[in-house]
């Protein structure tokens, strides 16, 4: 019986991950503007790694396998949200569309409300 | 007494000697500063010319396509593409899925991989190489002469992108001087944590390679990782401090060259653990399998070399 509450839930974690990156997937088609995509991408590599990584762990149980599934989430959240943020960085630098599509902080609200 | 021209004290002469006497300073002369304005005037239309041409208006590539199809009649040719495009990809997946049935099972003896080299590897891989890890003992002692030649391609690949570069003469290099210095805080500091995870882990796999899986390869291509990463978040000046262009030269050289000779003693005793007089030690500790861990060593650090030196060399010009 408790084998079953443990595999159902690592399903749960597992599919969840899935489902979060299937969003991430329709996210990243179906905006048009780079940083939005962008933002849909990097839940895939955050959030969906994590929950999948951590059903896989709550099947193995505890063993030095878990350990180390355990320091590939440490590295991917280390590492993912810099990529992005650089990747980003890079974006607002060389864009030449970006005040259509986005609200700067030198810009007033009244003109992103409207559109 | 000569006749002394009413404008006498705003002239050259009399500036000069008033100079000469100490009295005043020569100053610029007066169209200096139109000139100035002018020069600023022509350097604000270049560098406005320049930024237009720096970033070009972006164009959705699809537009052409898209008008093309509209004016030109054949929008039911673009409908019947989707179409065929779906249909032929399908059809190429059932016919793969299909295949898939009639192969061998995973592992199983039919199996035409299964034949009687992969057993000899396997059952006597062990003993022979003195690795627990039978993959490495296979690149580095069944087929040591193939890796070899591998890494001479690595090193041949980083030659031809130096002569190329090198041939075309850079006016200026890609990054600026003081423009890579005190990059991104973020980067820094989360480089800061990594770069010693990163090389450790990638030692690890280097020297581990012959009792789990890993290797030169893997283990060098994690070391490079670690080094462009370095490079990456505190500028070339920093990683020169460690890795300049002499260093990088004779771990690059020096590693090909002890490679070669221990790959040559190698093939010179049967190329074969057995004859070799290094003893094998007990397989399953780091300080066994004879030959293997110091080529291990050498390979990673090509690999390494090769890595960062193609990062390098793109992205200015030099290592």
């Amino acid at each position: 019986m408790s084998e079953w509450i443990v595999f159902s839930f690592a399903a749960i974690l597992i599919i969840g991950g899935l489902l979060v990156s299937l969003l991430a997937a329709f996210g990243l088609f179906k905006f048009r503007f780079a940083l939005n995509r962008m933002h849909a991408a990097a839940m895939c590599d955050t959030l969906a790694i994590l929950l999948v990584l951590l059903g896989l762990i709550v099947i193995n149980g505890a063993s030095l396998l878990s350990l180390k599934l355990g320091l590939i989430i440490v590295l991917l959240w280390f590492a993912s949200p810099v990529s992005s943020h650089l990747l980003a960085h890079m974006e607002v630098i060389v864009s030449s569309k970006l005040k259509d599509n986005c609200e700067l902080p030198g810009q007033e609200e009244g003109g992103s409300s409207e559109s | 007494m000569s006749r002394i021209r009413s404008n006498y004290d705003s002239s050259f002469r009399a500036r000069f000697r008033r100079y000469i006497r100490g009295e005043e300073e020569l100053k610029d002369v007066d169209y200096m500063p139109l000139f100035k304005k002018q020069m600023d005037e022509e350097r604000a239309e270049d560098e406005r010319a320049t930024e237009h041409y720096l970033v070009p208006p972006i164009k959705d590539p699809m537009e052409d396509a898209r008008l093309y199809a509209e004016y030109s009649g054949i929008k039911w040719f673009r409908r019947l593409y989707q179409v065929m495009a779906v249909l032929l990809c399908v059809a190429i997946c059932a016919v793969l899925i299909y295949n898939i049935a009639f192969m061998p099972g995973f592992g199983s003896e039919e199996s035409p991989m299964n034949n009687e080299v992969s057993e000899r590897y396997l059952s006597q891989g062990e003993e022979e190489t003195g690795v627990t890890n039978i993959v490495t003992g296979l690149i580095i002692s069944y087929r040591g002469f193939d890796t070899f030649g591998e890494t001479h391609v690595l090193f041949i690949a980083t030659i031809a992108v130096m002569i190329l570069l090198k041939l075309m003469k850079q006016e200026k290099p890609v990054v600026a001087e003081g423009e890579e210095e005190g990059g991104d805080i973020i980067l820094t500091t989360i480089a800061r944590v990594l770069v010693p995870l990163i090389f450790l882990f990638g030692f690890y796999v280097l020297v581990n390679g012959h009792l789990s899986p890993g290797g030169g390869f893997s283990g060098g291509a994690v070391m490079g990782a670690g080094l462009i990463l370095y490079s990456a978040s505190f500028g070339f000046t920093s990683t020169a401090k460690f890795f300049n262009e002499k260093i990088y030269d004779i771990v690059k050289v020096g590693s090909l060259l002890l490679y070669s000779l221990l790959i040559v003693y190698n093939l010179f005793t049967g190329a074969n653990g057995i004859a070799s007089v290094i003893p094998l030690g007990k397989a399953g500790e780091i300080l066994s399998a004879g030959l293997i861990l110091p080529i291990n060593i050498l390979v990673g650090l090509e690999v390494a070399c090769t890595m960062y030196a193609f990062y390098a060399l793109f992205r200015k010009g030099a290592i």
